[in-house]
Parts: structure tokens; sequence; C-alpha cells
């Protein structure tokens, strides 16, 4: 059994003169103060990965900045599904009595500690080295060559797609901590700087600096019991070129293995944390996992089925396409928004409720690494 | 033949292009060498129009096509412009050694 019990976010955008872990150290000691907790009782940390810190060991840089003293301290790097990951791997160590409280954390200054040529680049190394990156090939291109893939098979328009990026923009405006606030609509989306078609500039989530921090323990904490009530992981390839005819199989055997663990179904959800690098992620997400039928996620975001008061809130700080990526800490924000939610702390922003039971996605990779968990609230 | 260089199993014949030192269908060791007859149909594409690499940065991009040979396996090439899902394609090599894809 294992319960969220502290969770904290910076605000996402540029902050020159931070580093990966001073940016860190702030939401770690944020989320440990959520949960109550003195330091020294956090007796694990899985720490992400940071492009612009490669230190081969950052779980112990941030073991002696924190000044803690953990059974267990490593780093996990498994691109955007590093979060989720970072937080079964949590999960198991609580579950083999190795850790009674575990700090999952990710940051870094991805937008001010580098270049865009050298984020863009070291981003594109994902690539197979011989036969994907020497063709010019970047992530934008791989999730362009899945999308165009997607409407080929759905015939859903690259309109229909826009709607998920003018969704997110919508939520982000209600968060203080976005970096992307500016409403906007389908026709700006479009109107936007074409990447890799069928990608244009407004369907691609923004590099960022921050970070965010989670603590998974072996019993609730001080007030709202939210519970990591199933689980499940897939990893079916790493290069696009392997990736399995069936876009969505690898989210679709982690997700059921999550609902089948929880004793859940996909109907059953309340509130939506998934992972969106560009809005086809999120398409592929919705459909495949059953929350939208295929090719109608756009759709029904128009319609209002994501939005706060909809059947499936989804995102509701504005994911990685407003909130922003500053790579793993990107994820653990949707993670952060969903427990405030479900712990009816979230403001203007609140759904009514506050919702019981959530679902939790992220990919790394291209679609490569999937991950995904249920959280229920039990007091 | 079109110079691209694929592997094929010699006890389930599955063909697969990435190098390994055995199937990853089977598992069988008996993996030979084979060149792509250069058959193939274009499973997706996309037009790149903000490379990676600021010498590949040209005006008007470059095409990136997935495709999938006639022998099984998919394959990313460099392609003609205006190549669409679907269409019958020959996977060669360039002038820079790299595979691509073309409608003759
Ligand atoms: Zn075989």
């Amino acid at each position: 059994m294992a319960f969220l019990t502290g969770v904290a976010a910076t605000a996402f955008g540029k902050y020159s003169g931070s580093d990966a872990p001073s940016l860190m150290e702030t939401a770690a000691r944020a989320a440990i103060a959520d949960a109550g907790l003195p330091l020294e009782a956090v007796d694990g940390l899985v720490c992400g990965y940071a492009t612009t810190f490669p230190h081969l060991m950052t779980a112990t840089v941030m073991v002696e900045r924190l000044g803690l003293t953990p059974r267990h301290a490593h780093q996990a790097a498994v691109g955007g599904a590093t979060g989720v990951v970072g937080l079964l791997l949590a999960r198991h160590l609580i579950a083999a009595g190795a850790c009674r409280h575990v700090l999952v954390l990710g940051g870094e200054n991805r937008l001010t500690g580098q270049s865009r040529d050298d984020a863009v680049k070291t981003l594109a190394g994902v690539g197979h080295p011989v036969h994907e990156v020497p063709l010019g090939a970047s992530v934008p291109a791989y999730y362009a060559l899945v999308a165009a893939r997607h409407l080929h098979e759905t015939g859903a328009s690259e309109r229909d797609l826009a709607e998920l990026a003018v969704l997110m923009r919508r939520h982000a405006a209600a968060h203080p901590g976005a970096q992307l606030t500016k409403p906007i609509s389908v026709d700006d989306v479009m109107a936007s700087k074409p990447v890799a078609t069928p990608l244009k500039l407004l369907d691609c989530c923004p590099i960022s600096d921050g970070a965010a921090a989670v603590v998974v323990s072996a019993e609730p904490g001080q007030g709202a019991s939210i519970r990591l009530a199933g689980w499940g992981e897939a990893h079916t390839h790493q290069h696009v070129s392997e990736m399995p005819d069936d876009l969505g199989l690898g989210a679709r055997i982690a997700a059921n293995q999550a609902f089948a663990g929880a004793g859940r179904s996909a109907a059953d959800m309340r509130l939506l944390g998934l992972y969106d690098s560009f809005t086809p992620t999120l398409a592929i997400f919705l459909e495949a996992l059953g929350f939208a039928p295929p090719g109608r996620a756009g759709a029904m975001a128009r319609e209002g089925l994501f939005g706060r008061d909809g059947r499936f809130p989804l995102n509701l700080h504005g994911g990685l396409l407003s909130y922003g990526h500053p790579g793993v800490a990107g994820f653990l924000a949707h993670v952060v928004e969903v427990i405030r939610q479900m712990r009816g702390e979230a403001g203007d922003r609140q759904v009514a409720g506050p919702p019981p039971l959530a679902y939790c996605h992220a990919d790394g990779g291209v679609f490569s690494s999937h991950a995904g968990f249920v959280l229920e609230r039990t007091a | 033949m079109s110079g691209v260089m694929l592997q094929s199993c010699g006890s389930c014949g599955r063909v697969w292009q990435f190098r390994r030192g055995g199937c990853p269908q089977c598992g069988s060791t008996a993996v030979r060498e084979v060149t792509a007859s250069g058959g193939g149909t274009v499973w997706s594409v996309t037009q790149v129009m903000r490379a990676p690499l600021p010498e590949l940065d040209l005006p008007g991009g470059y095409a990136i096509a997935l495709v999938t040979l006639d022998e099984g396996p998919r394959v990313m090439c460099r392609a003609e412009t205006g190549l669409v899902i679907g269409q019958r394609v020959t996977v060669g090599l360039g002038a820079d050694g790299l595979p691509l894809a073309r409608t003759s």
C-alpha cells in the first residue's frame, strides 16, 4: 500500500541564474513540508536526470544538498515517463519494506541553461544514431510521423488536434504558475509556424525551467488520504521505426493493467493527468484508453468533455503544452495538480467534488515507454 | 537492388533493419545480411520545417518518410516532397548514402 502524501511544483518558465540542483532543491523542500515530514523521515530518493546537469549521480548530489540519509537513492531515466516510473518504483520500494517515505524528484533549467539548438539536438538523440538521426529527424519529426499516421487512420483533422492545444491554454490561464497563459484559438494554432507537418509550433510544448516533487509514503499523511490503487507499465520499442502498427498499444497495455489492479475502469475516472508533449500525444492516449472514440478526442474537447466541468477533466494546470516542460518535472506537475484537485486545494481551478478517482499516464521516447496509475481518495 | 541493408532470420523468416545478433521474433541467432529489393509503401511522412541541426535548415524543409518495405520492416528514409501515406515507392540510397524514397 502506498500513498501520495506530499506534492510541490515551482512555477514553470524562465529562471535565469538557477541551475538544476537549485530548482530541484526548491521543489523537494516544499514537497517534504507539504507531507508534514521532517527531512530525516525521507528514506528513499528517485531522482530524474537533467540534460543541463548531466552528472553521473544526480540522486546523491541531491541527497547531499538536502541532507537526507536514505536507505535507497538512484537516478532514473525513461524519458518523459521518468516521473511515473519513479512513482511506481517508490511504491515497489515501500511494498518491499525497503523504505517508508520516498521522494520522487525532477527539475532543470532546460530553457535558460542551454541554447535552443543544443536542447533540440540533445533530444533528437533519442532517435537511432545510424538509421534515424542522420536523416535530420528530431523529436517533433518523430511525433509528426505518428501524428500523420494517426490522422490518416482515424480521419481526424489538424483542426481537431488544435482543439487540445486550445484546451490546455484555457486551463493554464487559471494557474498562476503556468508559462503560457495568453488565450489561443484553433485558427491561432493552424496559423502558427510549421515545425514538421502536420505539427505547428502551438501543437508542441515549450521548453521550460522548473521543478516538481512528490512524496510517496507507506501510510496516509495529514489531511486527505490518496492511495496509489493500481499501476502498469509497457515498453514496446524505442525508435519510431520499430513502433507497433497499433499506435495506442503500449498505452493500452499499461492502462489496462492499472485499471485492473485498482478494480476500476476508465469510465470510473473523474480526473485525468495525461502526458501532452504534442497534441497528438494527448489524442492518441485519450482514444487508446477509452476516454474518446477513435479520431474524436479533439471533437470531444470542443464539446467540453475534458474541461473543468466536463466528464473527464484533463490537465487542469495546462499540461506540458501550456504549464510548460522542463523535462522530468513536466509530468510530475501533472501529478501535483491531480493531487491538489483530489484534496480540494485547487482554489479557482477546483473541480466540483473533489474527484475521488484519477488516472495519470505518461510516455517516454516516441510512445516507447508507457506508465500509468490510478489514484483513489480513501478518506 | 536498393543498397539498403537488412537482416533476415534463417529460422522464422522475419526481416528487420536494425542490426542485432538474434531474431526479435523467435530469438534464433541464424541471422544473415540481405539487401532490400527497394519496393515499399509509405506508412507515414512529414515535411520537416525546423531542422535539429543548423546545417540542415533548408528553405522549405525536407521530407522524411517511414516506408514499409515489401520484405516487412519499416525503415526511415529521406523522401521526395509530396508523398502521401499508402503510396507505392522505391527506396534506394541517395547521393549522401542515406535511404531515399521516390515514386519511381
Ligand atoms: Zn526468427
